[in-house]
Parts: C-alpha cells; structure tokens; sequence
C-alpha cells in the first residue's frame, strides 16, 4: 500500500468527477500541443527547404523579411554592379528574379509564379528538381509547374495557365513530387513575369557561389558595396525566420494559456472538493500519526497525477490530431507544416505538471492543516 | 506513561469564555480505566488533551515520556503513532481501503517494508477474528466488523495506550461485548487503555472508573463500586 496506491485509489472512488478532469487537461494540453505545433512544423519544413536550396545568397531591398515575397525594387543598373564584383567575390552565377502572388484561401487558387531568367531551370533553385512531363526550361514562353500545383488546379501539359488579361502562357513541363515548397511553385520566363507587372525591375538576385567563397564575407560585401539591399545567407535567413517564429510561438502559447488556465482551475476545483469531502479521512489520518507533509504529499500527489495523466493523453490527442493536419496540408500545399517535435511533447508535459503542481498546492496545504478536532468533529 | 497535571481547556464561544475541562489531573496506571459523565462533562475534551489532538489552556499532559503540551503538531502525531492507538464511535475506517490496508496504514506511517507490513496486518486481522474479511471495504463490512478493523489498526504498532472513545457506543449489544473484550484482552502489563463512555455497565469492566461533570474530576471508582 504504497502512496500511489493511495492517489489510485482515491481518484477512482470519485471516478466520473476525475475522469472529466482527466480529459480537461487532456483537451487543454491538445490545444497546447496542436497550436505549437505548427512553429515546429514551420521550423522543420523551413530547414528541409533551405537544405535543398541551391542558392547560398538571396539579396533583396532592404527591409524585405524572409517570409514575404520581395516586391520589383532593384533595378538593373544593381544587377550589372553585382555582376561586375562577381569575379572577385567569388560569385559563380546570379540569377534575377521578380516574384508573383496570386492568393486565394483555397489552395487551389492560390498561385506562386517564379520568374527566371533565361539560361536557368528550376534546378538551379532546387538542385533534385526533375521533370515529370515535359521540359524543366520555362523559355522562351512556357510554365513549369510544381506537382502539388499541377494536381490541385488541374494542370496538364499544353494547358493555358493565365497572368494577366494580356499574358498566357502554356504548360510546358511538369516537375516530380519533391515533398516541398517547390510543389507548389511555378516556374516562368523572367521577363513574361516583368510583363505582367509592368516593370524592368527585379524583385530579388539569387547568388550561387563558387565552392570556395566564404558565405557571410560576400554577404557583407555585398551590402557595404550597394546601398539599399540586404544580402541574406541561408543561416541568416534561418535565424531571422527562427526569431520570427518564436514570436509566433510566444502568441500561440499565449492563446492556448487560455484552455491551460482553464484546466487548471478543474484539477484545483476537483481536488478542492475531493478534500472538502474527505476532511474526516485526513483528520483520521492525523489523529493515527500522519504528518502534514504526508497529507500535502498525498494532496499533491493526486494533482500532480491527474495532471499527468491529463498531460499524457492530451500529447498522443496532440500528435493524432497533427497527423491529420499534416494529412491536410500535404494535400492541399505539399508540406507537412505541423510536427510535435520530442521538446515539443516535453514542454507540454512540463507545462502540465506544473499546472498540476500549482493546482494542487493550495488544496493540499489547505488539507495538511485542518486540526484534528476539528476534521474529526471533536469540538 | 500516561500522566495529566492541572489540565484546564477553555474555549472562546463569541464574547463567551466556556470552560470545558478545568484542573485535571491523573496518572494512568496500567490496565483499563473509564471515563465517564453525562453529555457536556468534558470527556472528548479529556481525551483530546490526553491524545494530542487538541492543546491545553492550562496543565501539562505527558504520553510515552513527551511532554505533548510542549510539542508542535508534527512532532504530537509523531507521538500518536509511537505510543497510541485510537478507536472511535464511528470507526473511522479509511473508506477507500480493504480491512486489510486500514489494518497496515499505521505500519505504512511508521516506515514498516511492505511485505512485513501485510504479514502483520493479516495476523492482528486474525487476532480480531477478521483474517476472512481482508480484502473487503469497510462499505462491505458491519458496523462490528469496522470496529474490530478499527482495533486491530489501533494495536497495528503495539501502543502503551490505548484510546477508546464510546467504542461500543453505535454497536448492538453481543457486538458490543466482543468489541470491548478485545480492548480489554490488550490492557493487561504495562499497556493501558483509555476508555471513554457514557454506559455504565461498559465502564464496570474496567479496573477503575474516573467521574467527570461539568469538567471536573469529581470522583474515582474501583469496578466493585460502580
């Protein structure tokens, strides 16, 4: 007859009420669990992208962040003074670009055009990039189109994929399955796309570089020589994204605090009562030679197990309830952009615990202080 | 060693100081004494001082060489589980506990190892004609079986008193017998039982008879007088 025995035991003698309590931690820590996963999923969709990103600098107008596509702000005259400090920085190819969002809430209609220039294929972005039908060469006047884009809107070779009201360009190759962000992408002319929006400009270069150039060196050259731009390394894009995930996190954990608070107060309402009811128990217990701590302990306890077990369910409803995101999203978009990453599943069983923790130390403090007299009804 | 010196206990009711026990004092000797007295004589309150439940006004009160007067409630429950035993009108069963892990919870507070624990709660079960009746809930038990649970978990760490509060008090009469028989098979050499009832007839079985009213010793008996 062990303490835990003692928790088991009291818990189940009031079974229904500490069941509910049980599930509504475990729907608490879900949330918990469902809201933060999609940072981790972010995260790890973000590191596999940039790992098959062939190019190492991406340089923008200052002020563009990572996640936005960059609006036509450099001009050509930029592109020719990059071009001519190329050899000396080590620089091996640079690829302009402008970038089109077409947006929709449905996937389906939401459209991400990539210009590229001529002489450079999908490959040069994702070096795996191979062609399903068709061509990978966009040029002179085609599109090639990523393989979750081409299922969802129904695209097949030859098909008149429109612009704008003056611009369609026919499919001209169609990219195989590559479990990322280029699934969904595809790929024009650099200059139909200049077309549609009505400029020279380009909205970003992608610099490649030769094996022995120094990543961060050219990225800071780069900006000392041309006023205006940022020149982003992959790590640094990578941290700037991992700054503004965090962010997002924090709100997301903010959000879900709600339904943590509120499981909170079940577990302090049902231990509340449960030693309300059991008063005369713990004064026997007392009167027989238990110490306060020994009361508290088994308080406490009860908190501390319902919290875990809560927490517990609530992690598993978590990682069910991210496969079926994932299986969502993997439809529509070709990403996984929920995971319950292991820290993940820790942090929520932390956060639990320590739910439990505070929930229980009031009623068990309160339990371990009743005086003998008056729990056993000795006045 | 059982011993009460001067004990007085007050207690404030509103603007209204009530005095329900005033200037006791006794040395316990070994063997079975009774307590009695009408309803308000101060019983419950002699053997919450006596017990450490409850602290005097006034006087000293000393169990097992402590001076439980003195003592913070840690330290008298620790006093409780070396020296004494309890057993109450309304047993006072653990009821989320077979007969068996009532018998055995003083054991588990004295750090006793599990399997010592349970061999010993199995044979003061079988002492009280119990063994049987283990593994049932005091809920599955009659009111004389949770009695006879409540004495073998009262003699679980062999006490030197004994406490028995109108034990017999909600039992039937046969029960009621075997009830204080078994209390009054334990009260023999050093050990001594404390027993507190309101039935004469109960109280003649012990050896003397302590008379309270109105919160004042007022007389003590040997049995032959009662």
């Amino acid at each position: 007859m062990e303490l835990v025995l003692l928790v088991g035991r009291n818990l189940t003698a009031r079974f229904t009420r500490s069941l509910f309590t049980w599930l509504g931690i475990a729907v608490a820590t879900a949330s918990m669990v469902l809201f933060l996963s999609f940072g981790e999923g972010l995260r790890q969709a973000l590191v596999s992208e940039m790992g098959n990103f062939g190019p190492q600098i991406r340089v923008v107008a200052e002020g563009t962040d990572v996640f936005s596509p960059p609006q036509p702000e450099l001009p050509p005259e930029m592109l020719e003074q990059i071009r001519a400090m190329a050899p000396e920085l080590g620089i091996r190819k640079i690829i302009p670009s402008v970038m089109l969002v077409r947006g929709g809430f449905d996937p389906a209609t939401s459209f991400f055009f990539h210009g590229l220039p001529e002489g450079a294929d999908p490959r040069d972005f994702y070096p795996p990039a191979k062609a399903a039908a068709g061509r990978l060469d966009p040029h002179p006047d085609g599109a090639v189109v990523g393989a979750k884009k081409a299922e969802l809107s129904k695209l097949t070779l030859g098909k008149p994929l429109r612009l704008s009201r003056e611009v369609t360009v026919p499919v001209v190759g169609i990219l195989e399955p590559a479990s990322g962000l280029v699934d969904s992408l595809i790929f024009v002319p650099l200059k139909t796309l200049q077309q549609v929006l009505g400029t020279k400009n380009y909205g970003v270069f992608m610099i490649l570089l030769d094996p022995d150039a120094k990543v961060e060196e050219v990225a800071q050259k780069l900006e000392a020589a041309i006023p205006g731009i940022d020149a982003q390394s992959t790590n640094e894009a990578l941290k700037f994204a991992e700054r503004s995930l965090r962010i997002g996190d924090l709100i997301r954990f903010g959000i879900s605090l709600v339904a943590l608070v509120v499981g909170g107060l079940l577990v302090a309402n049902t231990v509340m009562m449960s030693v309300y009811e059991r008063t005369r128990e713990f004064g026997v217990m007392r009167a027989i030679g238990a110490r306060r701590r020994f009361i508290f302990g088994l308080v406490l306890s009860e908190a501390l197990f319902l919290a875990l077990a809560g927490g517990l369910a609530g992690v598993l409803a978590g990682v069910l309830g991210s496969a079926a995101i994932n299986a969502y999203t993997r439809e529509a978009v070709g990403l996984a952009l929920s995971a319950v990453t292991p820290r993940l599943a820790l942090f929520s069983m932390a956060v639990a615990l320590v739910l439990g923790l505070v929930a229980g130390l009031l009623p068990a403090r309160g339990a371990s202080r009743i005086p003998v007299t008056e729990a056993l009804g000795r006045i | 060693m059982l011993r009460a010196e001067n004990l007085t206990k007050r207690y404030r009711q509103g603007s209204v100081t009530v005095t329900a026990l005033e200037g006791f004092s006794y040395e316990f000797p070994p063997g079975p004494t009774a307590v009695v007295g009408p309803s308000g004589s101060g019983k419950t309150t002699l053997l919450n001082l006596l017990a450490g439940f409850d602290l005097p006004t006034e006087g000293a009160v000393e169990l097992g060489g402590a001076r439980l007067d003195r003592l913070g409630e840690d330290e008298r429950a620790g006093v409780r589980l070396e020296q004494a035993g309890f057993v109450f009108q309304s047993w006072n069963l653990l009821p989320t506990l077979t007969a068996l892990e009532n018998v055995a919870f003083p054991l588990l507070l004295a750090g006793v190892r599990p399997a010592e624990r349970r061999d010993r709660a199995l044979a003061l079960l079988d002492q009280v004609g119990l063994a049987d009746r283990a593994h049932h809930r005091p809920n599955q038990l009659s009111g004389g079986e949770q009695q006879r649970v409540a004495i073998a978990r009262a003699l679980a760490l062999e006490p030197a008193v004994l406490f028995a509060d109108e034990p017999t008090g909600n039992l039937d009469s046969a029960a009621g017998h075997r009830v204080l028989d078994l209390l009054l098979e334990h009260a023999v050499g050093e050990r001594r039982l404390v027993l507190v009832t309101h039935d004469l007839e109960i109280a003649a079985r012990a050896e003397r008879v302590l008379h309270l009213r109105d919160g004042r010793l007022v007389k003590i008996e040997e049995p032959a007088a009662v």
